[in-house]
Protein backbone atom coordinates (compact mmCIF):
# COMPACT_ATOMS: atom_id res chain seq x y z
CA UNK A 1 0.00 0.00 0.00
CA UNK A 2 1.36 3.70 -1.18
CA UNK A 3 2.08 6.56 1.32
CA UNK A 4 3.05 9.16 -0.52
CA UNK A 5 0.23 11.18 -2.74
CA UNK A 6 -0.50 9.26 -6.10
CA UNK A 7 0.96 11.04 -8.75
CA UNK A 8 0.75 10.96 -13.07
CA UNK A 9 3.44 8.21 -13.89
CA UNK A 10 3.06 6.14 -10.49
CA UNK A 11 3.24 2.22 -11.57
CA UNK A 12 0.85 0.12 -9.38
CA UNK A 13 2.43 -2.56 -7.42
CA UNK A 14 1.65 -5.28 -9.80
CA UNK A 15 -0.31 -8.90 -8.90
CA UNK A 16 1.28 -11.76 -9.69
CA UNK A 17 -1.73 -14.36 -9.60
CA UNK A 18 -1.19 -17.97 -10.15
CA UNK A 19 -4.47 -19.12 -11.51
CA UNK A 20 -5.45 -22.27 -11.01
CA UNK A 21 -8.37 -24.50 -11.66
CA UNK A 22 -9.55 -24.05 -7.98
CA UNK A 23 -9.22 -20.17 -8.06
CA UNK A 24 -10.55 -20.43 -11.34
CA UNK A 25 -13.74 -22.06 -10.30
CA UNK A 26 -14.14 -20.82 -6.69
CA UNK A 27 -14.51 -17.06 -8.21
CA UNK A 28 -16.77 -18.16 -10.75
CA UNK A 29 -19.18 -20.03 -8.42
CA UNK A 30 -18.48 -17.11 -5.84
CA UNK A 31 -19.85 -14.47 -8.53
CA UNK A 32 -22.95 -16.95 -9.03
CA UNK A 33 -21.79 -17.70 -12.87
CA UNK A 34 -22.74 -21.20 -13.35
CA UNK A 35 -21.37 -21.52 -17.50
CA UNK A 36 -19.99 -24.77 -17.64
CA UNK A 37 -17.28 -22.95 -19.57
CA UNK A 38 -16.02 -21.52 -16.19
CA UNK A 39 -15.78 -24.81 -14.35
CA UNK A 40 -16.22 -27.86 -16.30
CA UNK A 41 -12.97 -28.66 -18.70
CA UNK A 42 -14.62 -31.25 -21.20
CA UNK A 43 -17.32 -28.32 -22.07
CA UNK A 44 -14.83 -25.76 -22.28
CA UNK A 45 -13.03 -27.58 -24.95
CA UNK A 46 -16.30 -28.52 -27.07
CA UNK A 47 -16.38 -25.01 -27.22
CA UNK A 48 -13.12 -24.65 -28.76
CA UNK A 49 -11.36 -23.50 -25.63
CA UNK A 50 -8.03 -24.52 -24.41
CA UNK A 51 -9.37 -25.40 -20.75
CA UNK A 52 -11.90 -23.59 -18.60
CA UNK A 53 -10.86 -20.22 -17.93
CA UNK A 54 -11.86 -17.13 -15.93
CA UNK A 55 -15.44 -15.06 -16.24
CA UNK A 56 -15.59 -11.80 -16.81
CA UNK A 57 -16.85 -10.91 -13.58
CA UNK A 58 -13.93 -12.74 -12.15
CA UNK A 59 -11.44 -10.33 -14.25
CA UNK A 60 -12.53 -7.46 -13.13
CA UNK A 61 -13.26 -8.89 -9.37
CA UNK A 62 -9.06 -9.16 -9.63
CA UNK A 63 -8.52 -5.87 -11.16
CA UNK A 64 -11.05 -4.67 -8.80
CA UNK A 65 -8.78 -6.70 -5.37
CA UNK A 66 -5.36 -5.20 -7.26
CA UNK A 67 -6.11 -1.75 -7.43
CA UNK A 68 -7.16 -1.52 -3.86
CA UNK A 69 -4.27 -3.57 -2.80
CA UNK A 70 -2.35 -0.64 -3.94
CA UNK A 71 -4.44 2.32 -3.57
CA UNK A 72 -5.79 1.38 0.40
CA UNK A 73 -9.15 0.92 1.92
CA UNK A 74 -10.09 4.55 1.08
CA UNK A 75 -10.23 4.07 -2.16
CA UNK A 76 -13.45 3.79 -3.83
CA UNK A 77 -13.07 2.50 -7.35
CA UNK A 78 -15.80 4.44 -10.55
CA UNK A 79 -15.17 2.93 -13.12
CA UNK A 80 -13.80 -0.57 -14.71
CA UNK A 81 -13.28 -0.35 -18.58
CA UNK A 82 -11.36 -3.72 -20.31
CA UNK A 83 -10.98 -4.71 -23.63
CA UNK A 84 -11.22 -8.81 -23.53
CA UNK A 85 -8.31 -10.50 -24.90
CA UNK A 86 -6.77 -14.12 -24.69
CA UNK A 87 -8.75 -16.10 -21.99
CA UNK A 88 -7.21 -16.87 -18.30
CA UNK A 89 -6.78 -20.46 -18.04
CA UNK A 90 -5.27 -22.30 -15.39
CA UNK A 91 -1.75 -23.34 -14.93
CA UNK A 92 -0.38 -19.67 -16.44
CA UNK A 93 0.29 -16.51 -13.92
CA UNK A 94 -1.95 -13.73 -15.08
CA UNK A 95 -0.06 -10.80 -14.16
CA UNK A 96 -1.61 -7.48 -12.87
CA UNK A 97 -0.04 -4.01 -13.75
CA UNK A 98 -0.95 -0.45 -14.30
CA UNK A 99 0.48 3.09 -14.43
CA UNK A 100 -1.25 6.11 -13.44
CA UNK A 101 -1.93 7.98 -16.49
CA UNK A 102 -4.06 11.14 -14.81
CA UNK A 103 -5.11 12.52 -11.98
CA UNK A 104 -7.50 15.83 -10.94
CA UNK A 105 -9.49 16.69 -7.65
CA UNK A 106 -12.99 17.04 -7.68
CA UNK A 107 -13.99 18.99 -4.32
CA UNK A 108 -12.88 16.88 -1.26
CA UNK A 109 -11.95 14.29 -3.53
CA UNK A 110 -8.69 12.97 -5.50
CA UNK A 111 -9.37 11.35 -8.96
CA UNK A 112 -7.04 9.03 -10.66
CA UNK A 113 -6.79 7.22 -13.76
CA UNK A 114 -4.97 4.20 -14.18
CA UNK A 115 -4.14 2.39 -17.44
CA UNK A 116 -4.12 -1.56 -16.57
CA UNK A 117 -3.12 -4.79 -18.05
CA UNK A 118 -3.53 -8.14 -17.02
CA UNK A 119 -1.86 -10.89 -19.43
CA UNK A 120 -0.46 -14.69 -19.39
CA UNK A 121 1.96 -16.33 -21.58
CA UNK A 122 -0.98 -16.32 -24.28
CA UNK A 123 -0.81 -12.62 -24.49
CA UNK A 124 -3.30 -10.06 -23.56
CA UNK A 125 -6.11 -11.03 -21.27
CA UNK A 126 -7.96 -7.57 -20.47
CA UNK A 127 -6.25 -4.19 -20.94
CA UNK A 128 -8.30 -0.80 -20.31
CA UNK A 129 -8.63 1.47 -17.60
CA UNK A 130 -10.10 1.92 -13.89
CA UNK A 131 -10.75 5.22 -12.34
CA UNK A 132 -10.62 5.57 -8.45
CA UNK A 133 -10.77 8.52 -6.13
CA UNK A 134 -9.54 9.24 -2.86
CA UNK A 135 -9.50 11.81 -0.22
CA UNK A 136 -7.96 15.18 -2.01
CA UNK A 137 -5.03 15.09 0.25
CA UNK A 138 -3.99 11.63 -1.29
CA UNK A 139 -4.01 12.32 -5.12
CA UNK A 140 -0.91 14.75 -6.40
CA UNK A 141 -2.10 16.70 -9.59
CA UNK B 1 -21.26 -6.20 -46.91
CA UNK B 2 -21.84 -2.97 -48.96
CA UNK B 3 -23.61 -0.47 -47.46
CA UNK B 4 -27.20 0.00 -48.55
CA UNK B 5 -27.46 -4.05 -48.90
CA UNK B 6 -30.34 -5.14 -47.51
CA UNK B 7 -29.58 -7.54 -44.40
CA UNK B 8 -32.38 -9.28 -43.46
CA UNK B 9 -30.80 -10.86 -40.04
CA UNK B 10 -29.67 -7.53 -38.59
CA UNK B 11 -33.36 -6.18 -39.86
CA UNK B 12 -34.91 -8.73 -37.61
CA UNK B 13 -32.93 -7.43 -34.92
CA UNK B 14 -33.48 -3.76 -35.24
CA UNK B 15 -36.88 -3.58 -33.50
CA UNK B 16 -35.09 -4.23 -30.49
CA UNK B 17 -32.37 -2.06 -29.78
CA UNK B 18 -33.37 0.54 -27.40
CA UNK B 19 -35.31 -2.01 -25.81
CA UNK B 20 -35.59 -4.12 -22.70
CA UNK B 21 -33.59 -7.58 -23.64
CA UNK B 22 -33.88 -9.09 -19.99
CA UNK B 23 -35.06 -12.59 -20.42
CA UNK B 24 -37.67 -12.28 -17.67
CA UNK B 25 -38.46 -8.59 -17.32
CA UNK B 26 -36.68 -6.32 -14.63
CA UNK B 27 -34.34 -8.61 -12.50
CA UNK B 28 -34.83 -8.54 -8.97
CA UNK B 29 -32.13 -9.82 -7.05
CA UNK B 30 -33.22 -12.75 -5.27
CA UNK B 31 -31.81 -11.36 -1.94
CA UNK B 32 -30.31 -8.11 -0.90
CA UNK B 33 -26.64 -7.63 -0.28
CA UNK B 34 -26.10 -9.56 2.29
CA UNK B 35 -22.70 -10.20 4.31
CA UNK B 36 -22.20 -14.00 3.37
CA UNK B 37 -22.02 -13.89 -0.06
CA UNK B 38 -19.74 -10.32 0.24
CA UNK B 39 -17.74 -12.81 2.46
CA UNK B 40 -17.57 -15.83 -0.07
CA UNK B 41 -16.55 -13.35 -2.96
CA UNK B 42 -13.91 -12.27 -0.60
CA UNK B 43 -12.51 -15.93 0.13
CA UNK B 44 -12.61 -16.92 -3.22
CA UNK B 45 -10.91 -13.30 -4.55
CA UNK B 46 -8.22 -13.70 -1.51
CA UNK B 47 -9.15 -9.93 -1.34
CA UNK B 48 -7.59 -8.30 1.79
CA UNK B 49 -9.29 -4.95 1.82
CA UNK B 50 -10.54 -4.26 5.34
CA UNK B 51 -13.76 -2.86 4.31
CA UNK B 52 -15.73 -5.62 2.97
CA UNK B 53 -15.69 -8.14 6.41
CA UNK B 54 -14.24 -6.09 9.79
CA UNK B 55 -16.65 -3.23 10.60
CA UNK B 56 -14.30 -1.69 12.70
CA UNK B 57 -11.64 -0.93 10.35
CA UNK B 58 -14.63 0.05 7.66
CA UNK B 59 -15.66 2.40 9.99
CA UNK B 60 -12.74 4.45 10.19
CA UNK B 61 -12.29 5.33 6.62
CA UNK B 62 -15.02 6.99 4.47
CA UNK B 63 -17.05 4.51 3.71
CA UNK B 64 -18.21 4.86 7.31
CA UNK B 65 -19.71 1.25 7.04
CA UNK B 66 -19.33 -2.27 5.62
CA UNK B 67 -20.00 -2.32 1.71
CA UNK B 68 -19.71 -4.55 -0.97
CA UNK B 69 -17.02 -5.25 -3.15
CA UNK B 70 -17.65 -3.28 -6.20
CA UNK B 71 -17.51 -5.79 -8.79
CA UNK B 72 -19.79 -7.92 -7.18
CA UNK B 73 -23.09 -5.70 -8.80
CA UNK B 74 -23.64 -8.33 -11.02
CA UNK B 75 -23.72 -11.15 -8.65
CA UNK B 76 -26.60 -9.82 -6.58
CA UNK B 77 -28.76 -9.74 -9.77
CA UNK B 78 -28.29 -13.22 -11.33
CA UNK B 79 -31.28 -15.09 -11.83
CA UNK B 80 -31.01 -18.35 -9.60
CA UNK B 81 -29.55 -21.07 -11.83
CA UNK B 82 -31.30 -23.96 -13.51
CA UNK B 83 -28.17 -26.48 -12.98
CA UNK B 84 -29.89 -29.66 -14.09
CA UNK B 85 -28.14 -30.13 -17.82
CA UNK B 86 -27.62 -26.61 -17.97
CA UNK B 87 -30.09 -25.92 -21.00
CA UNK B 88 -29.23 -29.44 -22.56
CA UNK B 89 -25.55 -28.72 -22.47
CA UNK B 90 -25.86 -25.69 -24.81
CA UNK B 91 -24.41 -23.75 -21.77
CA UNK B 92 -26.88 -21.11 -20.48
CA UNK B 93 -27.97 -22.02 -17.41
CA UNK B 94 -31.40 -19.84 -17.36
CA UNK B 95 -33.97 -19.79 -19.86
CA UNK B 96 -33.39 -17.51 -23.08
CA UNK B 97 -36.76 -17.09 -24.95
CA UNK B 98 -37.09 -17.73 -28.62
CA UNK B 99 -37.80 -14.37 -29.85
CA UNK B 100 -34.76 -13.11 -27.69
CA UNK B 101 -32.00 -11.69 -30.31
CA UNK B 102 -29.13 -13.48 -29.12
CA UNK B 103 -31.53 -16.74 -30.34
CA UNK B 104 -32.49 -15.14 -33.75
CA UNK B 105 -28.45 -15.00 -34.35
CA UNK B 106 -28.10 -18.45 -33.32
CA UNK B 107 -30.65 -19.46 -35.63
CA UNK B 108 -28.95 -17.82 -38.19
CA UNK B 109 -25.69 -19.34 -37.90
CA UNK B 110 -24.09 -17.05 -35.69
CA UNK B 111 -23.60 -19.34 -32.79
CA UNK B 112 -20.25 -18.09 -31.72
CA UNK B 113 -19.80 -15.61 -29.04
CA UNK B 114 -16.92 -13.62 -28.13
CA UNK B 115 -16.97 -11.08 -25.03
CA UNK B 116 -15.24 -8.02 -26.38
CA UNK B 117 -15.70 -4.97 -23.90
CA UNK B 118 -16.70 -4.85 -20.40
CA UNK B 119 -17.32 -1.23 -18.84
CA UNK B 120 -18.51 -1.28 -15.19
CA UNK B 121 -19.64 2.16 -13.64
CA UNK B 122 -20.57 2.84 -10.12
CA UNK B 123 -22.35 5.52 -8.42
CA UNK B 124 -21.85 4.25 -5.08
CA UNK B 125 -20.94 1.66 -3.03
CA UNK B 126 -23.63 -0.88 -2.07
CA UNK B 127 -24.07 -1.71 1.54
CA UNK B 128 -25.85 -4.90 3.26
CA UNK B 129 -29.49 -4.66 2.78
CA UNK B 130 -29.51 -2.56 -0.37
CA UNK B 131 -32.12 -4.73 -2.80
CA UNK B 132 -31.30 -4.50 -6.42
CA UNK B 133 -33.29 -4.55 -9.81
CA UNK B 134 -31.56 -4.57 -13.02
CA UNK B 135 -32.94 -3.90 -16.47
CA UNK B 136 -31.06 -4.44 -19.38
CA UNK B 137 -31.27 -2.86 -22.96
CA UNK B 138 -29.96 -3.34 -25.99
CA UNK B 139 -27.75 -0.19 -27.59
CA UNK B 140 -26.67 -1.56 -30.63
CA UNK B 141 -26.36 -4.35 -33.37
CA UNK B 142 -23.53 -2.91 -35.66
CA UNK B 143 -23.62 -4.15 -39.56
CA UNK B 144 -22.01 -7.35 -40.71
CA UNK B 145 -18.35 -7.33 -40.09
CA UNK B 146 -15.58 -9.79 -41.57
CA UNK B 147 -12.94 -10.45 -38.91
CA UNK B 148 -10.06 -12.93 -37.80
CA UNK B 149 -13.04 -14.69 -36.36
CA UNK B 150 -14.93 -15.09 -39.40
CA UNK B 151 -17.91 -12.87 -40.13
CA UNK B 152 -20.47 -11.67 -37.64
CA UNK B 153 -22.67 -8.86 -35.60
CA UNK B 154 -20.98 -7.12 -32.78
CA UNK B 155 -23.63 -6.86 -30.33
CA UNK B 156 -24.14 -4.06 -27.15
CA UNK B 157 -26.18 -4.02 -23.94
CA UNK B 158 -26.08 -1.57 -21.29
CA UNK B 159 -27.96 -3.27 -17.76
CA UNK B 160 -28.80 -0.81 -14.85
CA UNK B 161 -28.88 -0.99 -11.86
CA UNK B 162 -31.17 0.67 -9.17
CA UNK B 163 -31.81 0.37 -5.39
CA UNK B 164 -35.15 0.22 -3.80
CA UNK B 165 -35.41 4.13 -4.13
CA UNK B 166 -35.16 3.71 -7.95
CA UNK B 167 -31.62 5.69 -7.83
CA UNK B 168 -29.41 3.87 -9.97
CA UNK B 169 -25.99 2.29 -8.41
CA UNK B 170 -24.15 1.22 -11.18
CA UNK B 171 -24.08 -0.09 -14.57
CA UNK B 172 -22.45 -2.21 -17.14
CA UNK B 173 -21.88 -1.78 -20.93
CA UNK B 174 -21.15 -5.03 -22.36
CA UNK B 175 -20.25 -5.66 -25.84
CA UNK B 176 -19.71 -9.21 -27.57
CA UNK B 177 -18.91 -10.40 -31.10
CA UNK B 178 -21.92 -13.36 -32.25
CA UNK B 179 -19.73 -14.56 -35.30
CA UNK B 180 -20.62 -17.61 -37.54
CA UNK B 181 -17.84 -20.74 -37.10
CA UNK B 182 -18.45 -21.90 -40.62
CA UNK B 183 -16.92 -18.53 -42.23
CA UNK B 184 -13.49 -18.46 -40.00
CA UNK B 185 -10.51 -17.52 -42.36
CA UNK B 186 -7.71 -20.07 -40.54
CA UNK B 187 -5.04 -17.47 -42.30
CA UNK B 188 -6.68 -14.67 -39.91
CA UNK B 189 -7.06 -16.76 -36.84
CA UNK B 190 -4.96 -15.03 -33.66
CA UNK B 191 -5.26 -15.68 -30.43
CA UNK B 192 -8.03 -14.21 -28.69
CA UNK B 193 -10.85 -16.45 -27.47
Amino acid sequence: MTTKPIAKGDQVTPLDLQLTPTRVIATSIASRDFMPAHHDPGFAKSQGAPDIFLNILSSNGYVSRFITDWAGPEAMVRKIAIRLGVPAVPGQILRFTGEVVATRHEGDEGVVEVAIRAANDLGDHATGTVELSLPVGAVAV
Amino acid sequence: MSEGVSDPVRESLEPWIGKSISAAGLSRAPDPVNLPMIRHWVDAFEDANPIYLDADAAARTRHGTLVAPPAMLQTWTFPRPKIDGIAERGGAPDEIPDDHPLKILDRAGFVGTLATNSELTFERYLRPGDHLVSDVVLESVSALKKTSLGQGYFVTWVSTYEDEQGEEVGRQMFRIFKFDPSTIDPAMLGGAG
